[in-house]
């Protein structure tokens, strides 16, 4: 199962090759989805595809160097009741996370989502809904 | 008067059935109702004869944005009475024009206070879904209407009449619209990603009511549809009908208290303002076996114009033809690249619109009507009158522009800006393309930062205008990305000249000279 951490970690930390070391360690390959550095520090978002353990045991290297972990349950959601499969949304995601069904429903698959956000303004009655964390 | 339905010469057909008779049929209660989706199997598998004689009636569906729709509201008279002058219904300006307490209000008309987040069509919602609204009404006061100010809270069952009247539904078909520039663009055709990076289209196709009866042969004034959940009328070719091109229009009318909010949804499209999806269906009577092979269209026959709506004019260019049934595999191919695709209007609504409406008949709660006239089949759609020249980028742009190259020094640009009073210097390269830009506040940095060429501090991802463009195009540009000027580019992308804010205030002299 796709699992999606989202890693927080101060400028300090930002010189250490942390994610690196934790790849090396763990031989997991994860996926960045988004990064950014800023003067109040990192934040990397991780899709990791492994077994739940493997996840466990990756998360709780990256605590033990000092970094916050938050495990991201569920970030985007499409309001089915009102969402009418007008599909506007569909040209826009870049990853086939919103995608059309045989019957011509619009639906989401939350592991395929990178976050982008190009959806969510394009929903004509706004059923798309970003959940920050 | 013997009706005058359809604008085709007439021929003999071997198969003829009145509106008449198959309402007969469905009283009877074994008239053959299928969806048009169903027909185009049908005529293809027995031919339009057979599909003919089978079939008595097919129905159409399409749910889409329809930005010409509003409703006409009568509020009844306020003790002491008003005139009204203006009106607001949650912030919304209804159209007052119109006698005391009659007002029109318009999908697309925007809130005072939530702007693109609420608008006309949000109204129309919310009032069929029987929410309160509040009524704001201004007026001059007369000796018969003395008041100047009301306000109030009403939903439909509080007010007179709530007629659903839509000047433009229904197009028989519409454009597909991309997107060559390299920014981002926000159209009523949504959101349309840079370098053709996808493709919106909107109807539904061989499900679309007028492309089943594309010679006005069964639809006319007075033919009762689907409107919104309820049954309404057709009253008037639509604005902007154009049969010729087969972009036909229909006006429609409804009584909007017994309408659905399933079918009639408010709508913001990003960037770009508020509309109505309505949903409308019409009844096909199979009169002859004409009609039946019209309504046996599929989506492989009904083409349409992938169009590029980077261009800020009204021809717009056209990138290639398109089938519906390309659009709605999901995916066009655009220079070799595979596109997403975006419908914009809901297939599935329209599919079910075509299956509700199929239901209303064979439980005998919908009989066709026989039109009391034809719509026009050879009306065309004319551009816009225009008594004075649209300035373009040629007219106005600055031809003799000191350029730079790459290579040059900091110092000779510096130089430069020292010598002329300007602030944008073009570097192109050996060819006279353009390669970057620099201003004086590069330059400014670069001396202060001891940069030594001019390559290594110039803007190499230059906004650009050619030379055809619309000076308000450009206008737009400007004010968008918070810049003075834009360099004038040929297909080439050599350059041409230079637009800057000092060249547009020229205009304040006198528009188009």
């Amino acid at each position: 199962m796709t699992r999606k951490v989202l890693l927080r970690y101060s400028t300090q930390k930002a010189t250490e090759p942390i994610l690196a070391s934790v790849i090396k360690k763990t031989e997991i390959l994860p996926n960045i989805l988004y990064a950014e550095l800023s003067t109040k520090g990192g934040e990397i978002l991780l899709s990791i595809d492994a077994p739940d353990k493997e996840v466990d045991k990756t998360i709780a290297l990256f605590k033990r160097k000092g970094v916050e972990v938050q495990e991201i349950k569920r970030a985007i959601e499409l309001d089915r009741d009102s969402c009418f499969d007008c599909g506007a949304c569909l040209s826009l995601c870049p990853t086939g996370a919103l995608y059309m069904t045989d019957d011509k429903s619009v639906e989401l698959d939350e592991d395929k989502c990178i976050y982008c956000e190009l959806c969510v303004p394009s929903c004509p009655v706004r059923a798309l809904k970003l959940s920050r964390f | 008067m013997v009706p005058e339905i359809g604008g085709i010469g007439l021929t003999k057909t071997k198969v003829n059935k009145s509106v008449a008779e198959i309402n007969d049929r469905i009283r009877r209660g074994d008239a053959v109702v299928v969806t048009a989706e169903e027909m185009v199997e049908i005529v293809r598998e027995r031919g339009e004869v057979a599909a003919a004689k089978e079939v008595d009636i097919v129905t159409t569906g399409t749910f889409g944005a329809m930005c010409s729709s509003g409703a006409w509201l009568n509020f009844g008279h306020a003790d002491p009475p008003i005139k009204m002058q203006r009106v607001w219904l949650n912030d919304v300006e209804a159209y007052a024009g119109v006698a005391a307490v009659d007002a029109y209000i318009g999908a697309t008309q925007l809130s005072e206070t939530h702007g693109f987040e609420y608008g006309g069509g949000h109204v129309i919602e919310d009032l069929i879904r029987g929410k309160k609204i509040d009524v704001r009404a201004i007026a001059y006061g007369t000796d018969c209407y003395p008041r100047k100010e009301l306000e109030t809270t009403i939903t439909k069952d509080d007010i007179n009449q709530a007629v659903l009247c839509n000047p433009r539904n229904a197009y028989q078909r519409y454009v597909a619209a991309t997107n060559s520039r390299d920014e981002t663009i926000y159209t009523y055709m949504g959101t349309l990603l840079p370098n053709y990076g996808n493709v919106t289209y909107s109807g539904s196709g061989s499900l679309s009511p007028l492309h089943n009866d594309p010679n006005y042969e069964t639809i006319g004034i007075g033919t009762r549809i689907f409107l919104g959940g309820a049954q309404g009328y057709i009253f008037w070719e639509g604005t902007q009908h154009a049969p010729t091109k087969t972009m036909g229009t229909i006006m429609t009318i409804g009584n909007l208290k017994e309408m659905d909010a399933r079918y009639i949804r408010g709508v913001t499209i990003e960037n770009y303002g508020t509309s109505l999806y309505v949903g409308l269906g019409i009844p096909i009577p199979i009169i002859n076996e004409r009609v039946a092979k019209t309504t046996g269209v599929s989506d492989d026959e009904i083409k349409t114009d992938l169009t590029d709506y980077g261009a800020p004019r009204r021809g717009r260019p056209i990138l290639r033809e398109v089938t519906y049934s390309e659009l709605k595999s999901g995916k066009v191919e655009i220079n070799g690249n595979e596109v997403l695709v975006s419908p914009l209007s809901s297939l599935k609504w329209a599919r079910e619109i075509s299956g509700v409406l199929k239901k209303w008949i064979e439980e005998k709660r919908f009989f066709l009507s026989q039109p009391v006239e034809g719509l026009s089949t050879d009306q065309v759609f004319k551009p816009m009158k225009q008594i004075t020249a649209v300035p373009f980028v040629r007219n106005l742009m600055t031809r003799e522009v000191v350029t730079a190259k790459p290579s040059d020094s900091i110092a000779s640009a510096a130089k430069i800006f020292a010598k002329r009073n300007f602030d944008h210097l073009p570097i192109v390269d050996a060819k006279g393309r353009l390669v970057g830009i620099a201003t004086s506040w590069d330059i400014a940095v670069a001396v202060g930062t001891g940069k030594k060429k001019l390559s290594e501090v110039l803007t190499s991802k230059v906004i650009t205008a050619t030379e055809d463009e619309p000076v308000d195009a450009v206008a737009r540009k400007l004010e968008k990305h918070k810049i003075s000027g834009v360099p004038v580019i040929n297909a080439r992308g050599e350059l041409r000249g230079i637009l800057t804010n000092q060249d547009l205030s020229k205009l304040l002299g006198g528009r188009g000279r």
